[in-house]
């Protein structure tokens, strides 16, 4: 009777242990499947003309995706400068100051701006920079990124601050230390590694973004010389050159799209070791 | 810490602004979008013109023609391209006269999977619209099976496949069905993107392309290049005369052979089931179409130039490419139009 029941137990044991490795498998199969098709389909175009080479057009050999590469580095770079003091600072607000039905109005908006789709935003920008300014322009397409960018900074760095002792700010205020000052030196400077994650995973999700530049930065097949002017970016690249019927242009997508994927990959990587070098 | 990745971020993007000030010289920008169709031909154009005149840069980027006359018409780009040519009521919302410029000739074909049944499956235009219709349902219907001796056709259902996003190719191909078949012009009609009365949607060339690749007795219609570039096959057509014809190059030019003396001066023409033993029905012009002021003279003036170019240079890359030249009397036409550009 024991016995049996001991066995039965095993036997529970190891089909809900099977089960849930099992579905864990599947949770892990698309990314691999994912990733193992753009590597197969990509390495091959890989070189170092893909880096430094900007595309030329169907027949002829060669060519890359620098302006493209360049084009979402400026992109993003700009996004960032406008929208991660927004973003850092707003949730400074929200933590140290904000109290009340402003403070729950401010992160309901910011939920709702985070949930809103790319291609709104696009949209937005649209309208807002593209049509009175009557040309597309890489100022456009940061101001949609950051957009995108100022939500998802907020609240990762909200809940990075709501972690931080409260009898550390305590400390820094029994010395007389202005609480402007504690916020940004102590509280934030706590924080900072978490921050930065937040940060980071905040550019690997914009990186990805196609639909708010198509309406905004629109693309270039040269180099940008102004920010007032049409730009190329990786993402962009990708969907044109995807769609098109010539073959030697799809290897060049499946390039991009492995140094985009891989990009987003380190970027990922790169957050976790900080998030996790601080418990260490 | 905090601090010095601050400044170092400062540092870097300034560092990144004046690179790209700096960068910043006499060279002009001129930046167009629209139709997908000719993208291939335009970015090779482009590319060819900037070692000719490197004083200039121009910038397509193929946003469908719908969107292409939508930001011509909204002034965010120094010309628009498109497949389909602007109605009366387009051409009034804009702020200017538009001008349209024929560039090339395209061909739609009709492709298909077929077990066993390679191109040039023989089709009636009419048979094509009674197919996409529903009317005809099965492969071996005595309609087709009547064209096509000794070819064997299975006893299944056929499946059509479409366009589900807004097309100039869709544009050609509805144009062509609502020509040679009545009842398609009333229930249907043409357009960029039109109510099918059967079948399923795929996004694109390539959704279109996939799902027949994927869909065997599956038929449907897809851009010439497209067809040769990616080896589908491709159905032989019945044209105005009654020749089955098939799709090239040549074919497509002998279509526009028969529109020539019937030219408008603005070009806003269809060349669907054109009369002519040689002439694909499924052909259409696309066009570049641009302000007839332009407002900056510089712009206007490079504009004008690489018209120049393109309508004779640019016209012998065109073949290569499976795109078919603009004829000689067009391009006589179309030498004049350029010339009444203001700048």
């Amino acid at each position: 009777m024991i016995l049996r029941s001991i066995t039965l137990r095993r036997t529970a044991n190891l089909s809900a242990t099977l089960l849930m490795g099992g579905a864990t498998l599947l949770v892990l199969l698309p990314l691999i499947i994912i990733f193992y098709h753009i590597v197969k389909m990509g390495i091959s175009s890989i070189s170092l003309d893909f880096f430094t080479q900007i595309p030329k057009p169907t027949g002829e050999a060669g060519g890359g995706m620098a302006n493209g590469i360049a084009g979402s580095a400026i992109m993003i770079g700009m996004a960032s400068l406008v929208g991660l003091p927004i973003g850092i600072f707003g949730a400074v607000y929200l933590t140290e100051y904000g109290t009340g039905k402003l403070a729950t109005a401010i992160r309901f908006c910011a939920d709702v701006l985070s949930g809103i789709p790319s291609i709104i935003t696009g949209m937005v920008a649209y309208s807002m920079l593209v049509v009175p300014l009557k040309g597309f322009s890489a100022l456009a397409g940061s101001f949609a990124l950051s957009l995108i960018m100022i939500p998802i900074v907020l609240r990762t760095t909200e809940e990075q601050l709501k972690m931080v002792p409260a009898t550390l700010r305590e400390a820094s205020l029994a010395l007389g230390v202005p609480l402007w000052r504690t916020s940004i030196k102590v509280t934030l400077r706590s924080a900072l590694t978490g921050v930065i994650t937040g940060v980071l995973l905040a550019i690997a999700r914009v990186a990805g973004e196609t639909a708010p530049l198509l309406f905004t930065a629109l693309g270039n097949q040269f180099w940008s010389k102004k920010l007032t002017e049409p730009m190329a970016a990786l993402p962009l690249q990708i969907f044109n050159f995807a769609i098109s019927p010539y073959e030697d242009w799809h290897r060049l997508a499946w390039a991009g799209a492995l140094v985009l994927v891989v990009l987003m990959f380190g970027l990922s990587l790169a957050a976790r070791w900080l998030g996790r070098s601080k418990h260490s | 810490m905090f601090s010095t990745i601050r400044k170092t971020v400062l540092t870097l993007a300034l560092l990144a602004s004046v690179c790209v000030a700096g960068q910043a010289s006499a060279e002009t920008l001129i930046n167009g979008a629209g139709a997908t169709f000719p993208y291939p031909l335009y970015s090779k154009w482009f590319s060819e013109y900037a070692k000719i005149d490197t004083s200039v840069k121009f910038n397509y980027q193929s946003i469908g023609s719908g969107g292409g006359i939508k930001q011509i018409t909204a002034g965010t780009v120094d010309f628009g391209a498109s497949d389909k040519f602007l109605s009366d009521a387009e051409l009034k919302a804009a702020p200017g006269k538009l001008l349209h410029i024929p560039t090339v000739m395209g061909a739609v074909v009709v492709t298909y999977n077929l077990p066993g049944v390679h191109k040039g499956l023989k089709l009636r235009s009419s048979d094509v619209a009674d197919i996409f219709l529903g009317k005809i349902t099965k492969w071996n219907d005595k309609r087709i099976a009547d064209d096509n001796p000794g070819v064997k056709l299975p006893n299944e259902s056929i499946i059509v496949v479409h366009r589900s996003d807004g097309s100039g190719t869709t544009s050609i191909f509805t144009d062509y069905l609502s020509s040679v078949n009545q009842e398609w012009h009333g229930k249907v009609g043409k357009g960029a993107s039109v109510n099918w009365p059967i079948g399923l949607g795929g996004k694109g060339n390539e959704g279109v392309a996939g799902q027949i690749k994927n869909t065997k007795n599956s038929i449907g219609y897809v851009e010439l290049a497209y067809a040769f570039e990616n080896k589908l096959p491709y159905a032989t057509l019945m044209n105005k005369n009654g020749k089955f014809v098939e799709p090239s190059i040549k074919t497509t030019s002998a279509a526009a052979a028969g529109a020539v003396k019937h030219m408008p001066a603005d070009y806003r023409v269809s060349l669907v089931n054109q009369p002519g033993d040689d002439a694909y029905p499924i052909v259409g012009f696309t066009w570049l179409v641009v302000y007839e002021h332009q407002k900056d003279a510089v712009k206007g003036k490079k504009l004008v130039e690489f018209l120049n170019w393109e309508l004779h240079k640019g016209q012998k890359m065109a073949a290569g490419m499976l795109y078919a030249p603009l004829p000689a009397p067009v391009v006589k036409m179309v030498e004049k139009t350029i010339k009444t550009i203001k700048h």
